[in-house]
């Protein structure tokens, strides 16, 4: 299928690349191409654009056709450029699965009103992860191509069932010596039961810990309830035990949004900076288990969590302004997916959806779900997203599973109504598991979708700050 | 399009030539101007504001009914339509983009995963 490069040729002075667009504000539009890259343009220089009436000598015409979104007689190697570009991005697909969760245990020392699964209290052992359970997933997790493997630990409490976590460890390890792939472990945990011999085996294995945060120990402790009522305490304990023994990186937090949480954004970034962390994910509540309990008042829309994220941002910009490196999360993977040639490979923001080929969940009983959030939605009664189960599946039946390959062909956002023409289209990424536990469909009509109203809401503000504030733009392209 | 013949301003405040009547805004869209694919984009992005309900075009015009939800007032629905023919340019202006480089888009992810080269230099 040869074809001349005339064939391409427009006889209107230049050729239209594949772009997208769509509104920034009221005045401009973002314009992108299917490498990602972006240009900004007033609503007059788009209609000029697109009717092929924009003069060569226009800075905006050497913008558009250094970006390739335009091609003219000039423009020599511009579309294998574009092609090449393209396939860098897509690149990165064909690495997968890089994220293996294994829930130990459900069971947990905690009660927080937000828990998104059904914990367990301490005694009840049939909620563990059997060793049988546990050499299963590792085999599955060896067949996966990927190069890093990265072994998440989640629960109910890990650490309650520490155990099978030494012997995964110690078993991925032992493996790994025939199969040379970058492993990484991660324990998920309230760290209330971080003892000696835990950081001791952490230090030697160089696992790293996450935990949560929830901001000031008021807020803190009223969202994660704990016998004795003093989590913050706790945590902070925790945390300084663990910076000691596994260095100031060894540990990292999450923070959940409540209701409570809305109008305290500020309280929040100012723990984190009072608690030495660089980093920050300001994270909106996902619609599972607690979010759909809650009375009505305590649930809070996508639109005040937009503005919620506004002002923290504001706020972590000035912090930086003022000589303190504090990173936030969820800008940073965006801008990767804007800046960076590889987009960025977290597994919530991926097209198509990240379940499946970015992670997989092996959770206590053996069932294998296509993603964390899979797992929450079947605690709500809904199996969507289980795709098998560690004992009678094997690793290519789960893989080629029709769950698996009919959610990601749905979730091709290039063939989804309003997504097919959407410029945020290289930045965003399918959400099915949101879009099921909503909607009921895995798809989602994007005018209704809350994630779709989040991710065009912090994009254009992003996008925004990149192109007016100057100050703002140098401290968010040190994040990509 | 709005046909002139068919704008009756409802009241000279708010100047606009569409009637919102027990929720619902009747106006026509001449099919020469915009094309279907475009109107129904429109539509299916606006599902969240109103229900866009059609009947069959007559002499390339199509009857469009916009159907509120009750709680919505006459001047909250005016300004949705504003917004909804300047989404109408937009659509128009994507499938020109869309005709123009279908192909190109086509041959661009083929030449990507292709070992040889599809596109034959001068
Ligand atoms: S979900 Fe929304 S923001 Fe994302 S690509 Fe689709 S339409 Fe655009």
């Amino acid at each position: 299928m040869f074809h001349d490069r005339a064939r391409y040729q427009s006889t209107q002075g230049y050729q239209l690349a594949p772009v997208r667009f769509s509104r920034l504000d009221a005045a401009r539009y973002v314009v992108t191409n299917d490498a990602g890259e972006y240009v900004v343009l007033s609503r007059q220089e788009l209609v000029d654009f697109i009717g092929h009436s924009l003069p060569p000598d226009r800075p905006t015409y050497q913008a558009l056709k250094s970006r390739h979104f335009l091609f003219d007689a000039h423009s020599r190697v511009a579309l294998e450029l574009l092609a090449l570009k393209y396939r860098t991005r897509a690149e990165q697909l064909a690495n997968f699965t890089g994220l293996h969760i294994f829930v130990v245990t459900l069971r947990c020392d905690h009660s927080c009103a937000y828990c998104q699964v059904s914990r367990q209290a301490e005694g009840r052992l049939e909620f563990d992860m059997s060793q049988e359970h546990a050499d299963r997933a590792l085999d599955f997790m060896f067949r996966s191509p990927s190069p890093a493997l990265k072994i998440e630990f989640q629960g109910g409490e890990p650490l309650l069932h520490f155990e099978r976590i030494r012997y995964i460890i110690e078993r991925a390890k032992a493996m790994n010596a025939v199969h040379g792939r970058a492993l990484q472990f991660v324990i998920a945990s309230n760290l209330s039961r971080l003892t000696d011999e835990v950081l001791d085996f952490c230090r030697v294995h160089g696992v790293l810990l996450s935990t949560s945060l929830d901001g000031p120990e008021d807020l803190h402790n009223a969202q994660r309830p704990v016998r004795g009522g003093d989590s913050h305490r706790r945590t902070l304990d925790a945390i300084q035990r663990a910076r000691q023994a596994l260095g100031p990186d060894g540990v990292s937090a999450l923070m959940t949004t409540t209701h409570a949480s809305m109008e305290r954004v500020e309280d929040i970034i100012d723990e984190y900076v009072r608690q030495g962390f660089r980093s920050i994910f300001l994270r909106n509540l996902s619609p599972y288990g607690f979010a759909v309990r809650q009375r009505a008042s305590r649930q809070y829309g996508v639109e005040a969590w937009v503005e919620f994220y506004k002002r923290g941002l504001a706020h972590i910009l000035r912090i930086n302004a003022q000589g303190y490196p504090l990173q936030e999360e969820f800008a940073a993977i965006l801008l990767q997916k804007i800046f960076s040639p590889r987009g960025s490979t977290y597994v919530d923001l991926q097209s198509p959806a990240g379940i499946g080929i970015g992670a997989l969940v092996y959770n206590y009983d053996g069932a294998v779900y296509a993603s964390d959030e899979g797992r929450m939605l079947a605690e709500m009664g809904d199996f969507s997203f289980r795709l098998g189960h560690l004992s009678r599946d094997s690793y290519e039946s789960i893989m080629t599973s029709e769950t698996l390959l009919a959610h990601l062909s749905d979730t091709m956002p290039e063939g989804a109504p309003m997504c097919s023409d959407c410029a945020f289209l290289p930045y965003c990424g399918a959400d099915p598991v949101f879009h099921q536990a909503t909607k009921k469909d895995a798809v989602g009509h994007k005018a209704f979708s809350a994630f779709c109203k989040k991710q065009m809401g912090v994009l254009r503000h992003l996008i925004g700050l990149l192109e007016d504030d100057a100050q703002a733009r140098d401290i968010l392209m040190g994040w990509r | 399009m709005v046909r002139s013949d068919q704008v009756t301003k409802t009241d000279t405040e708010t100047q606009s030539p569409f009637i919102f009547r027990d929720g619902v805004i009747q106006t026509l869209l001449d099919l020469r101007v915009y094309r279907l694919a475009a109107i129904q984009k429109s539509a299916y992005r606006f599902a969240e504001q109103f229900t866009a309900v059609f009947d069959s075009p007559k002499e390339e015009r199509l009857p469009i009914r916009c159907i509120f939800a009750p709680t919505v007032t006459e001047q909250d629905a005016l300004e949705t339509l504003r917004l909804f023919f300047q989404e109408l340019l937009d659509q128009e202006l994507r499938e020109q983009v869309g005709d123009e480089t279908r192909a190109l888009r086509a041959l661009i992810v083929a030449q990507a995963f292709s070992r040889t080269d599809l596109i034959r230099q001068d």
